[in-house]
């Protein structure tokens, strides 16, 4: 074991991220996952031992890939690697070398050598209208798929809104019958809603299971409360302007200049339930909001339909 | 016609996409390519506001 640590911090030392900037990134994730300082020694442990690795299968329906952009790219300098240290990922179309029949066998393979144990990560909605003709992969439709891999799962994570609750194939008229996997499939699934979702919420999602054996408390909607606990506007930097009658009513115009509140602009941030004001993204580097555009409510159900027009005041 | 490849799903993409090869001779005599899923983005911008519409359309590709 503790030949193993070491190997792991020289392996990051070689990546250039020194072990004072990995315990920065730990302290963060524990703090994002609602546990006290004293946890920050054992998740920063979970990263560096390589046997309680997960085994992630991880499938793609009706979707853009934005949330595995999110989760491989952008939550820390390298934090893909991080990701990889913790996760076996066994089965992921959008970076594995196999395709076709071989991508399909490495499926059904993986499914049957993890049975029970994996962590099935669904990204995208499932077609249901028309025999499930709006999607298919290796010629089956996606609820065939879904239907098969997810109860065989310890536990099911559907990642970004539209595995949640249908997104954006889902909007009005929903062409496809669109839903999300947990309904689709009949299951109960853990919802990190967002579009995209906050990749920190994923990676302390697993940590949770991999630390404390469990998935975290969620919400009435699936949601880990850790994570989706508070809205946008109790977190947000801008309240204050809110208080203070202070809007902005015009895009480009000196109130927006001077960052004042975007509720006039159609800000969903009142009701909307997400930790993007706290953590952001790109390593801490921005929000929406920050950057002067008013939440969308990405990830409340049905955001797509209930929460537009995005541009007109609640 | 010749022997017919397939290959269904093609990886490392955004999407889902399957190619169909027909060999005939060695040499690729005919090909196709088709989308496996269809979402209707157009169709569902239909009668939205149009300051919406990037929204929507960004939604595409993530990748």
């Amino acid at each position: 074991m503790e030949k193993e640590t070491r190997k792991f911090y020289e392996r990051l030392e070689r990546k250039g991220i020194s072990r004072r900037k990995f315990m920065k990134y730990c302290t963060a994730l524990t703090a994002t996952m609602g546990l006290s300082a004293a946890y920050v020694p054992k998740v920063a442990q979970v990263f560096a031992s390589p046997q309680q690795r997960a085994t992630v299968i991880w499938l793609h329906f009706g979707e853009c890939t934005g949330c595995s952009e999110s989760v491989l790219r952008t939550i820390y300098p390298y934090v893909d690697e991080f990701v990889l240290e913790i996760v076996n990922l066994a089965y992921h179309e959008t970076i594995m070398a196999a395709a076709g029949q071989q991508a399909e066998e490495q499926l059904q393979a993986s499914v049957k050598k993890y049975d029970g144990k994996f962590i099935c990560v669904v990204e995208g909605s499932v077609a249901t209208k028309f025999n499930g003709g709006y999607g298919r992969i290796g010629g089956r439709p996606f609820l065939d798929i879904a239907k098969d891999v997810c109860p065989k799962a310890a536990a099911v994570i559907a990642i970004g809104s539209c595995a949640c609750f249908g997104g954006i194939p889902a909007a009005k008229p929903n062409p496809g019958g669109y839903k999300g996997v947990g309904e689709a499939v009949g299951l109960k699934t853990v919802n990190l809603a967002g579009c995209p979702p906050n990749p920190n919420n994923f990676v302390g999602t697993v940590m949770n299971y991999l630390l404390l054996g469990k998935l975290p408390a969620l919400d009435e909607l699936g949601r880990p409360l850790f994570a989706y606990g508070k809205t946008i506007h109790d977190q947000c930097p801008r309240r204050s302007h809110f208080e203070n009658d202070e809007f902005v009513e015009e895009f480009g115009s000196e109130e927006a200049e001077q960052g004042y509140c975007l509720y006039k602009l159609g800000c969903r941030g009142p009701e909307t339930y997400n930790n993007c004001p706290i953590i952001k993204f790109n390593d801490g580097t921005n929000w929406p909001i920050g950057a002067g555009h008013p939440c969308i409510g990405c990830s409340q159900p049905n955001f797509w339909d209930k929460m537009t027009p995005f541009y007109e005041e609640l | 016609m010749g022997k017919k490849i397939t290959i269904d799903p093609i990886t490392r993409i955004e999407g889902h996409l399957k190619i169909e090869v027909e060999i005939s001779g060695g040499k690729v005599a005919n090909a196709w390519s088709s989308g496996q899923m269809f979402r209707g983005i157009e169709i569902i911008l239909q009668g939205r506001d149009p300051r919406d519409a990037h929204a929507f359309v960004q939604r595409s590709c993530g990748v």
